[in-house]
Protein backbone atom coordinates (compact mmCIF):
# COMPACT_ATOMS: atom_id res chain seq x y z
CA UNK A 1 0.00 0.00 0.00
CA UNK A 2 1.53 3.26 -0.87
CA UNK A 3 0.88 6.32 1.42
CA UNK A 4 -1.14 9.28 -0.26
CA UNK A 5 1.55 11.67 0.75
CA UNK A 6 4.84 11.72 3.28
CA UNK A 7 6.03 15.09 4.77
CA UNK A 8 9.32 16.10 3.86
CA UNK A 9 11.35 15.46 7.19
CA UNK A 10 14.22 18.14 7.81
CA UNK A 11 16.39 14.48 7.59
CA UNK A 12 14.38 13.05 4.92
CA UNK A 13 15.80 15.04 1.79
CA UNK A 14 18.44 17.91 2.32
CA UNK A 15 17.49 21.63 1.42
CA UNK A 16 19.97 21.83 -1.69
CA UNK A 17 20.35 24.43 -4.14
CA UNK A 18 18.34 22.28 -6.95
CA UNK A 19 15.82 21.12 -5.05
CA UNK A 20 15.14 25.13 -4.11
CA UNK A 21 15.07 25.70 -8.16
CA UNK A 22 12.94 22.87 -9.23
CA UNK A 23 10.27 24.29 -11.83
CA UNK A 24 7.99 22.04 -13.72
CA UNK A 25 7.23 24.96 -16.14
CA UNK A 26 11.05 25.24 -16.80
CA UNK A 27 11.30 21.13 -17.40
CA UNK A 28 8.21 21.31 -19.47
CA UNK A 29 10.02 24.32 -21.76
CA UNK A 30 13.42 22.50 -22.37
CA UNK A 31 11.04 19.22 -23.48
CA UNK A 32 8.85 21.37 -26.00
CA UNK A 33 12.74 22.88 -27.39
CA UNK A 34 14.28 19.73 -27.28
CA UNK A 35 11.49 17.79 -29.55
CA UNK A 36 11.23 20.87 -31.98
CA UNK A 37 15.10 20.50 -32.34
CA UNK A 38 14.44 16.68 -32.91
CA UNK A 39 11.85 17.92 -36.14
CA UNK A 40 14.67 20.60 -37.05
CA UNK A 41 17.10 17.82 -36.99
CA UNK A 42 15.12 15.29 -39.20
CA UNK A 43 14.39 18.85 -41.53
CA UNK A 44 18.06 19.21 -42.40
CA UNK A 45 18.92 15.73 -42.43
CA UNK A 46 16.22 15.48 -45.37
CA UNK A 47 16.89 18.52 -46.93
CA UNK A 48 18.42 18.66 -50.12
CA UNK A 49 20.81 20.69 -51.80
CA UNK A 50 22.67 21.03 -48.73
CA UNK A 51 26.77 19.72 -48.82
CA UNK A 52 27.36 17.25 -46.33
CA UNK A 53 30.35 18.86 -44.53
CA UNK A 54 27.29 21.76 -43.88
CA UNK A 55 24.80 19.25 -43.04
CA UNK A 56 27.38 17.81 -40.37
CA UNK A 57 28.04 20.85 -39.01
CA UNK A 58 24.28 21.47 -38.31
CA UNK A 59 23.91 18.53 -36.95
CA UNK A 60 26.36 18.13 -34.49
CA UNK A 61 25.69 21.55 -33.26
CA UNK A 62 22.04 20.97 -32.47
CA UNK A 63 23.04 17.43 -30.79
CA UNK A 64 25.65 19.60 -28.86
CA UNK A 65 22.33 21.63 -27.80
CA UNK A 66 20.15 19.04 -27.11
CA UNK A 67 22.40 17.35 -24.72
CA UNK A 68 23.18 20.64 -23.32
CA UNK A 69 19.45 21.29 -22.44
CA UNK A 70 19.25 17.81 -21.34
CA UNK A 71 22.26 18.21 -18.66
CA UNK A 72 21.67 21.76 -17.39
CA UNK A 73 17.52 21.62 -16.86
CA UNK A 74 16.88 17.27 -16.47
CA UNK A 75 19.77 16.67 -14.99
CA UNK A 76 20.08 19.93 -12.79
CA UNK A 77 23.50 21.09 -13.74
CA UNK A 78 22.23 24.45 -14.03
CA UNK A 79 21.82 24.36 -10.26
CA UNK A 80 25.09 22.82 -9.64
CA UNK A 81 28.29 24.76 -8.43
CA UNK A 82 31.16 25.76 -11.33
CA UNK A 83 33.01 23.36 -9.99
CA UNK A 84 30.51 20.30 -10.24
CA UNK A 85 29.93 21.74 -14.07
CA UNK A 86 33.81 21.87 -14.45
CA UNK A 87 33.90 17.99 -12.77
CA UNK A 88 31.53 17.24 -15.37
CA UNK A 89 32.09 19.24 -18.53
CA UNK A 90 35.85 19.19 -18.80
CA UNK A 91 36.21 15.88 -19.50
CA UNK A 92 33.42 15.20 -21.58
CA UNK A 93 35.61 17.87 -24.03
CA UNK A 94 38.16 15.16 -24.74
CA UNK A 95 36.79 12.77 -26.39
CA UNK A 96 35.24 15.16 -29.66
CA UNK A 97 38.68 16.66 -29.22
CA UNK A 98 40.58 12.69 -29.55
CA UNK A 99 37.48 11.51 -32.18
CA UNK A 100 38.22 15.03 -35.08
CA UNK A 101 42.25 14.16 -34.55
CA UNK A 102 41.67 10.25 -35.16
CA UNK A 103 39.07 11.05 -38.26
CA UNK A 104 41.27 13.81 -39.58
CA UNK A 105 44.28 11.67 -39.72
CA UNK A 106 42.21 8.64 -41.06
CA UNK A 107 41.13 10.84 -43.96
CA UNK A 108 44.74 12.06 -44.72
CA UNK A 109 46.00 8.78 -44.81
CA UNK A 110 42.96 7.76 -47.08
CA UNK A 111 43.80 10.33 -49.53
CA UNK A 112 47.12 10.25 -49.63
CA UNK B 1 27.47 7.94 14.83
CA UNK B 2 27.36 10.49 12.68
CA UNK B 3 29.46 14.15 12.19
CA UNK B 4 28.57 17.57 13.25
CA UNK B 5 26.16 18.90 10.32
CA UNK B 6 25.20 15.66 8.99
CA UNK B 7 21.36 14.01 9.46
CA UNK B 8 21.33 10.04 9.22
CA UNK B 9 18.71 8.11 8.27
CA UNK B 10 18.18 4.94 10.41
CA UNK B 11 19.60 2.48 7.63
CA UNK B 12 20.04 4.54 4.88
CA UNK B 13 23.07 6.49 6.07
CA UNK B 14 23.75 10.13 6.20
CA UNK B 15 20.70 12.28 3.61
CA UNK B 16 21.78 16.24 4.58
CA UNK B 17 25.01 16.88 3.80
CA UNK B 18 26.56 20.22 4.98
CA UNK B 19 27.29 22.88 2.46
CA UNK B 20 30.97 22.51 0.63
CA UNK B 21 33.01 25.07 -0.33
CA UNK B 22 33.73 23.48 -3.60
CA UNK B 23 30.54 21.01 -4.05
CA UNK B 24 28.06 22.75 -2.09
CA UNK B 25 25.24 20.58 -1.23
CA UNK B 26 25.93 17.86 -3.44
CA UNK B 27 26.07 14.61 -1.57
CA UNK B 28 28.77 11.91 -1.88
CA UNK B 29 26.31 9.47 -4.20
CA UNK B 30 25.72 12.19 -6.66
CA UNK B 31 29.09 13.14 -7.00
CA UNK B 32 30.00 9.42 -7.43
CA UNK B 33 26.85 8.69 -9.91
CA UNK B 34 28.59 11.83 -12.07
CA UNK B 35 31.85 10.41 -12.00
CA UNK B 36 30.35 7.26 -12.97
CA UNK B 37 28.48 9.25 -15.82
CA UNK B 38 31.44 10.58 -17.16
CA UNK B 39 33.46 7.48 -17.42
CA UNK B 40 30.74 6.01 -18.91
CA UNK B 41 30.26 8.71 -21.68
CA UNK B 42 33.71 7.54 -22.34
CA UNK B 43 32.70 4.21 -23.34
CA UNK B 44 30.42 5.45 -25.91
CA UNK B 45 32.58 8.25 -26.96
CA UNK B 46 35.01 5.20 -27.59
CA UNK B 47 32.50 3.44 -29.61
CA UNK B 48 31.69 6.39 -31.51
CA UNK B 49 35.13 7.73 -32.38
CA UNK B 50 35.71 4.09 -33.64
CA UNK B 51 33.42 4.26 -35.93
CA UNK B 52 34.00 7.61 -37.36
CA UNK B 53 37.68 6.36 -37.77
CA UNK B 54 35.95 2.81 -39.85
CA UNK B 55 33.47 5.25 -41.67
CA UNK B 56 36.59 7.57 -42.74
CA UNK B 57 38.59 4.90 -44.05
CA UNK B 58 36.03 2.81 -45.80
CA UNK B 59 35.51 3.76 -49.82
CA UNK B 60 32.18 2.17 -49.87
CA UNK B 61 30.51 2.30 -46.59
CA UNK B 62 26.64 1.69 -47.30
CA UNK B 63 27.17 -1.45 -49.48
CA UNK B 64 24.70 -2.54 -51.97
CA UNK B 65 22.41 -4.71 -50.39
CA UNK B 66 21.91 -3.16 -47.36
CA UNK B 67 18.96 -2.01 -46.25
CA UNK B 68 19.25 2.15 -45.28
CA UNK B 69 17.69 2.92 -41.41
CA UNK B 70 14.59 3.96 -40.98
CA UNK B 71 15.02 7.70 -39.59
CA UNK B 72 11.65 8.60 -39.23
CA UNK B 73 10.87 5.25 -36.94
CA UNK B 74 13.80 6.18 -35.09
CA UNK B 75 12.91 9.68 -34.48
CA UNK B 76 9.62 8.14 -32.81
CA UNK B 77 11.98 6.36 -30.52
CA UNK B 78 13.97 9.48 -29.68
CA UNK B 79 11.17 11.10 -29.00
CA UNK B 80 9.86 8.21 -26.28
CA UNK B 81 13.06 8.90 -24.92
CA UNK B 82 12.46 12.46 -24.52
CA UNK B 83 9.34 11.99 -22.80
CA UNK B 84 10.68 9.00 -20.27
CA UNK B 85 13.09 11.98 -19.37
CA UNK B 86 10.77 14.12 -18.84
CA UNK B 87 8.39 12.04 -16.74
CA UNK B 88 11.32 10.99 -14.59
CA UNK B 89 12.65 14.38 -13.61
CA UNK B 90 9.00 15.16 -12.97
CA UNK B 91 8.88 11.99 -10.98
CA UNK B 92 12.19 13.30 -9.12
CA UNK B 93 10.29 16.24 -8.75
CA UNK B 94 7.58 14.68 -6.74
CA UNK B 95 9.93 12.86 -4.68
CA UNK B 96 11.39 16.06 -3.57
CA UNK B 97 7.67 17.36 -2.33
CA UNK B 98 7.43 14.18 -0.24
CA UNK B 99 4.44 13.06 -2.85
CA UNK B 100 5.01 8.94 -2.85
CA UNK B 101 1.97 8.07 -4.88
CA UNK B 102 2.75 10.76 -7.95
CA UNK B 103 6.39 9.46 -7.82
CA UNK B 104 5.87 6.34 -8.06
CA UNK B 105 3.25 6.04 -11.24
CA UNK B 106 5.84 8.54 -13.14
CA UNK B 107 8.25 6.22 -12.50
CA UNK B 108 6.31 3.02 -14.02
CA UNK B 109 5.65 5.60 -17.12
CA UNK B 110 9.24 6.12 -17.24
CA UNK B 111 9.95 2.35 -16.95
CA UNK B 112 7.08 1.60 -19.24
CA UNK B 113 8.35 4.22 -21.92
CA UNK B 114 11.61 2.65 -21.44
CA UNK B 115 10.28 -1.00 -22.23
CA UNK B 116 8.35 0.39 -25.66
CA UNK B 117 11.90 2.05 -26.53
CA UNK B 118 13.52 -1.52 -26.48
CA UNK B 119 10.32 -3.38 -27.92
CA UNK B 120 11.01 -0.36 -31.14
CA UNK B 121 14.67 -1.43 -31.53
CA UNK B 122 13.62 -5.06 -31.45
CA UNK B 123 11.00 -4.26 -34.33
CA UNK B 124 14.30 -2.43 -36.27
CA UNK B 125 17.10 -4.88 -35.21
CA UNK B 126 14.71 -8.36 -35.95
CA UNK B 127 11.43 -7.42 -36.95
CA UNK B 128 8.92 -8.42 -35.23
CA UNK B 129 6.17 -7.61 -36.97
CA UNK B 130 7.58 -7.64 -40.57
CA UNK B 131 10.90 -7.20 -41.45
CA UNK B 132 13.81 -6.23 -39.39
CA UNK B 133 17.45 -5.05 -40.66
CA UNK B 134 19.21 -8.35 -39.75
CA UNK B 135 16.17 -10.30 -42.32
CA UNK B 136 16.85 -7.12 -45.11
CA UNK B 137 20.52 -7.70 -45.31
CA UNK B 138 22.04 -5.67 -41.75
CA UNK B 139 24.26 -8.87 -40.35
CA UNK B 140 26.40 -8.13 -37.50
CA UNK B 141 30.09 -9.17 -39.08
CA UNK B 142 29.38 -8.82 -42.41
CA UNK B 143 30.36 -5.16 -42.76
CA UNK B 144 31.78 -2.99 -40.96
CA UNK B 145 28.64 -0.64 -40.80
CA UNK B 146 26.45 -2.92 -39.87
CA UNK B 147 29.04 -4.38 -36.52
CA UNK B 148 29.40 -0.75 -35.42
CA UNK B 149 25.53 -0.15 -35.68
CA UNK B 150 25.16 -3.38 -34.01
CA UNK B 151 27.85 -2.19 -31.07
CA UNK B 152 26.86 0.74 -30.93
CA UNK B 153 22.75 0.30 -30.82
CA UNK B 154 23.29 -2.54 -28.85
CA UNK B 155 25.50 -1.28 -26.13
CA UNK B 156 22.94 2.20 -25.75
CA UNK B 157 20.13 -0.87 -25.60
CA UNK B 158 21.85 -2.82 -22.55
CA UNK B 159 21.64 1.10 -20.66
CA UNK B 160 18.13 1.36 -21.23
CA UNK B 161 17.48 -2.50 -20.21
CA UNK B 162 19.88 -1.85 -17.09
CA UNK B 163 17.59 1.61 -16.67
CA UNK B 164 14.26 -0.42 -16.70
CA UNK B 165 15.52 -2.62 -14.10
CA UNK B 166 16.93 0.14 -11.74
CA UNK B 167 14.08 2.20 -11.85
CA UNK B 168 11.35 -0.73 -11.03
CA UNK B 169 13.64 -1.50 -7.88
CA UNK B 170 14.10 2.28 -6.92
CA UNK B 171 10.14 2.32 -7.62
CA UNK B 172 9.62 -0.69 -5.32
CA UNK B 173 11.98 0.61 -2.81
CA UNK B 174 10.64 4.07 -2.60
CA UNK B 175 7.01 2.90 -2.53
CA UNK B 176 7.95 0.82 0.81
CA UNK B 177 9.49 3.82 1.88
CA UNK B 178 13.15 2.18 2.03
CA UNK B 179 14.53 4.60 0.04
CA UNK B 180 13.89 8.59 0.07
CA UNK B 181 14.06 11.16 -3.04
CA UNK B 182 18.12 11.18 -3.21
CA UNK B 183 17.70 7.67 -4.21
CA UNK B 184 15.43 8.88 -7.02
CA UNK B 185 17.79 11.90 -7.94
CA UNK B 186 20.35 9.41 -8.77
CA UNK B 187 18.01 7.23 -10.80
CA UNK B 188 16.78 10.77 -12.51
CA UNK B 189 20.63 11.36 -13.66
CA UNK B 190 21.54 7.87 -14.74
CA UNK B 191 18.42 7.82 -16.93
CA UNK B 192 18.51 11.25 -17.91
CA UNK B 193 22.21 9.94 -19.52
CA UNK B 194 20.82 7.73 -21.40
CA UNK B 195 18.51 10.01 -23.08
CA UNK B 196 21.80 12.65 -23.21
CA UNK B 197 23.94 9.82 -25.15
CA UNK B 198 21.10 8.41 -27.83
CA UNK B 199 20.79 11.98 -28.78
CA UNK B 200 24.27 11.48 -30.00
CA UNK B 201 23.63 7.50 -31.65
CA UNK B 202 20.78 9.18 -33.47
CA UNK B 203 22.71 11.89 -34.69
CA UNK B 204 25.77 10.05 -35.84
CA UNK B 205 24.57 6.66 -36.86
CA UNK B 206 21.09 7.92 -37.90
CA UNK B 207 20.93 11.06 -39.62
CA UNK B 208 24.83 11.30 -40.46
CA UNK B 209 25.40 7.87 -41.34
Amino acid sequence: MIPERTEIGAEETRPNKAAVHFDRRELVAAFVALAILTAVELSVARLPGIGHAARAIALIALAIAKASLIALFFMHLKHETTILKLTVAVPLAAPPIYGLVLIADTIWRFFR
Amino acid sequence: MSSPGIAVHAGHGPVAWPPDAQYGAASAGKIGMWVFLVSDAFSFGGLLIAYGILHAGERVWHRPGEPALGILFTAFLTFLLLCSSLTNVLAYSAAMEGDRRRTVRLLAVTALLGVLFLVGQGQEWFGIVGHGLMTEGLVFGHSKRASTFYAITGFHGLHVLAGVVYILVIMSAYARGRVHAAAVELLSLFWCFVDFVWIFVFSFIYLLG
